[in-house]
């Protein structure tokens, strides 16, 4: 302190310095190990054993992804993926938000039990519900299907979907909505005009978590498909017991929607933080 | 946003309307699920068929629940499946396998008719024709046969010879070059079940924990200090033998090709150790079955007949590492590192102290707790370094309950038994 006190001058470079370098340290810890997944998956199968590593792309080849996509299905599947995905994200919105809008505006008796009950969803472990599941699916013939996988998705994304537009909710203030129904709003006019706006960035958050929730699941995923595998649970069949270099190569392919999805909705959630943190 | 929403809404719908029809032969398997593998599968071993067929690969959990799941609900997508023998007991004691005895009939001539027999499971049809098969050797780079003990004869090794070399290398290279694959996917429950107590009690449940088997567990003690401490996150072998964490490993011979036949000039192949009642030594048998209701049942026939011909299990054996069920020899122009595994393989038939161990059998879906039982023992004894008389009494116990809940009756090398298989 004495000494910053002594050369104010030299105060906001050290400060820029500080900041500068604090962006390179996170941008690392996100960076180096998506760069290292990606040099074990172009460095072949000889590469990833390599020790000690060169940290250098050396002897680059394309040949695991190549035979990623051209082998069967994986087109396929990466449509299922993002099929489910969307049927999840637009089915838990659709469901959540209004149950997330309830919670938020109404006191209703059994409120807070409906609260907890809503997370019981998530306490029985898929693994368990996975048989009585699978021959109902059958029955109703969503055995095998992108719905049916989408459904059984949203499922498990809809009590974080609920509980997050709740808290969301809660942000929008209620004098504004008041404010539209003097102004001649009805009730869903007011909720559609005034707070669906305000509340954007949180539902958008809370669709990237659904996206996610639907991206990873596996289990469910590759118990209720047989051919309409999704690419999560088609990679992971096969990927956990590959070699090395094609574990990177998946690991990467998987990675990349991710990525690019949440680049896509950055301004949102840039949103969401700035609302939260308030 | 909402770009995102109508793109997905939108490919939602165009999916709804380009489903593909049912039309091929669906071949559902939990071998051969690695990619390289399924690939082989895929793109060579299944070419040459009228029909389309559509490989599948799934693993074992999810491969009980659908079968089961599709039994309950009497509608079926599966025309073949190919498992384990172990995963295809299940199946046969709900009756929900065809009778495949034509094919028996068939093939009666090409394929020894022991291993014909094990596909009937215990009853009076074929339930399963046998696919492949493999066992579980050991691998060493060559480096470190510089380090056995003289005079050991590496085919015809003993445990203390292996803990003695394990002893040099540890000394000489600075750290235990001896791997097992102990890790959550790894195939450990087969060493114990296979090898350990085969070699030390000449018995698998009936010796559970009598004296032989708690003198053959301070052995293993002895050995596991030699052991790379890794060894309990190794699924496969073959990528710590490729990576040089390790210079010697028992694995199955399928989890050890891809490091053997990258550089097969650097690996010797050799038989598990022999302990005192002999060496013990486990075939693994995978099979083709069709599920009873099966949507293409002549299609299903028509690739378990493709997969017999001779041409397509020598594909089989150089392509991914397991054995053929036909009854032919292995031509001196296979994959080197195949041949190796197989020269291995080799040895341990030929051996004179062999004691051969079955997979187990009649535990239905109790399967995994089996394997439960020996890993349990092993966590317990070699790595919280509990006295061994106590667990081996408390895991025996577990045992002993679940040997009389599937009332299973013993398996070679045990004893015969009547009625469930007794822990002595």
């Amino acid at each position: 302190m004495s000494a910053a006190s002594a050369t104010p001058a030299n105060f906001p470079s050290s400060r820029r310095w500080l900041v500068w370098s604090g962006i390179a340290a996170l941008c690392a810890w996100v960076l180096v190990p998506i760069y290292l997944v990606a040099l074990g998956a172009l460095g072949g199968r000889q590469g990833v054993y390599q020790w000690p590593k060169t940290g250098l792309p050396t002897g680059i080849s394309i040949e695991p992804f190549l035979l990623f996509l051209r082998s069967e299905g994986v087109t396929q599947s990466f449509l299922n993926s993002l099929g489910a995905a969307g049927i999840t994200v637009v089915l838990s919105i659709a469901l959540g938000a209004p149950a997330g809008y309830a919670l938020a505006r109404y006191s209703f008796v059994g409120k807070d039990s409906y609260r907890l009950l809503v997370l019981l969803t998530r306490a029985f472990p898929l693994a368990i519900l996975a048989l009585p599941l699978t021959v109902s699916f059958i029955r109703l013939g969503l055995y095998d299907t992108v719905y049916g996988v989408g459904l059984i998705h949203t499922v498990l994304a809809l009590p974080f979907a609920a509980l997050v537009t709740q808290g969301i909710f809660l942000g929008v203030p209620r004098e504004l909505e008041e404010a539209a129904w003097i102004f001649g709003c009805s009730r869903v006019q007011a909720f559609f005009k005034v707070v669906v706006p305000l509340a954007m960035p949180g539902i958008v958050a809370t669709a990237v978590f659904a996206f996610v929730i639907s991206w990873n699941e596996v289990f469910a995923a590759s118990v209720l498909t047989v051919r309409n595998r999704t690419l999560t649970a088609y990679l992971l069949t096969v990927l956990s017991e590959s070699p090395m270099h094609f574990r990177f190569a998946g690991g990467l392919l998987l990675i990349l929607p991710s990525v690019v999805f949440i680049f896509a909705v950055r301004r949102y959630l840039f949103a969401i933080w700035g609302i939260s943190s308030k | 946003m909402k770009t995102f929403i109508s793109a997905a809404m939108l490919t939602t719908t165009i999916m709804a309307f380009t489903s593909p029809v049912l039309a091929d032969t669906i071949f559902l398997s939990t071998q051969l699920r690695p990619i390289e593998e399924a690939t082989a599968v895929r793109e060579q071993i299944l070419q040459g068929l009228e029909g389309k067929v559509d490989y599948v690969v799934e693993e074992p959990p999810q491969f009980a629940v659908r079968m089961e799941a599709e039994r309950q609900a009497g509608t079926h997508t599966i025309s073949l499946v190919g498992a384990l023998h172990g995963e295809l007991s299940p199946l046969a004691d709900k009756e929900s396998l065809e009778p495949l005895d034509e094919l028996a009939t068939k093939l009666a001539g090409r394929i020894p008719q022991s291993l014909l027999d094990l596909g009937k499971l215990g009853k009076q049809t074929q339930q399963y024709i046998p696919w492949m098969q493999a066992t579980y050797v050991m691998a060493a780079h060559k480096d470190a046969l510089q380090y056995l003990p003289e005079g050991a004869d590496i085919n015809a090794l003993t445990y203390d010879q292996l803990i003695a070399w394990g002893k040099t290398m540890a000394e000489k290279t600075g750290q235990p070059q001896i791997g097992f694959p102990a890790g959550p996917k790894g195939l450990m429950a087969r060493y114990f079940e296979g090898y350990f107590y085969p070699s030390f009690t000449g018995g698998v449940v009936r010796t559970f924990k009598n004296p032989d088997a708690a003198a053959g567990w301070e052995k293993f003690k002895e050995l596991w200090a030699v052991v790379s401490p890794n060894s309990t996150n190794y699924d496969f072998m073959q990528e710590p033998l490729a990576a040089g964490e390790v210079m010697v490993a028992w694995d199955h011979v399928a989890r050890l090709k891809n490091a053997i036949s990258a550089a097969p000039d650097n690996y010797v192949a050799f038989p598990a150790p022999a302990g005192p009642k002999g060496r013990g030594y486990m075939p693994v048998v995978a099979g083709l079955a069709i599920p009873k209701g099966a949507p293409d049942r002549a299609g299903a026939e028509q690739v378990i007949e493709h997969l017999s011909t001779q041409d397509t299990q020598l594909l089989t054996a150089s392509l991914v590492g397991f054995f053929p069920t036909l009854d032919v020899t292995l031509p001196p122009d296979l994959d080197e590192g195949v041949a190796l595994l197989a020269g291995a393989v080799n040895a341990i038939q030929t051996s004179k102290d062999a004691v051969i161990s079955l997979l187990p059998i009649g535990l239905g879906d109790k399967g995994g707790e089996f394997n439960k039982v020996y890993m349990d023992a092993f966590q317990r004894i070699v790595l919280r370094g509990e006295p061994v008389a106590d667990v081996l009494e408390a895991q025996g116990k577990v045992l002993g309950q679940l040997m009389a809940d599937t009332t299973a009756p013993c398996w070679a090398p045990d004893a015969a038994s009547e009625g469930a298989c007794p822990v002595e």
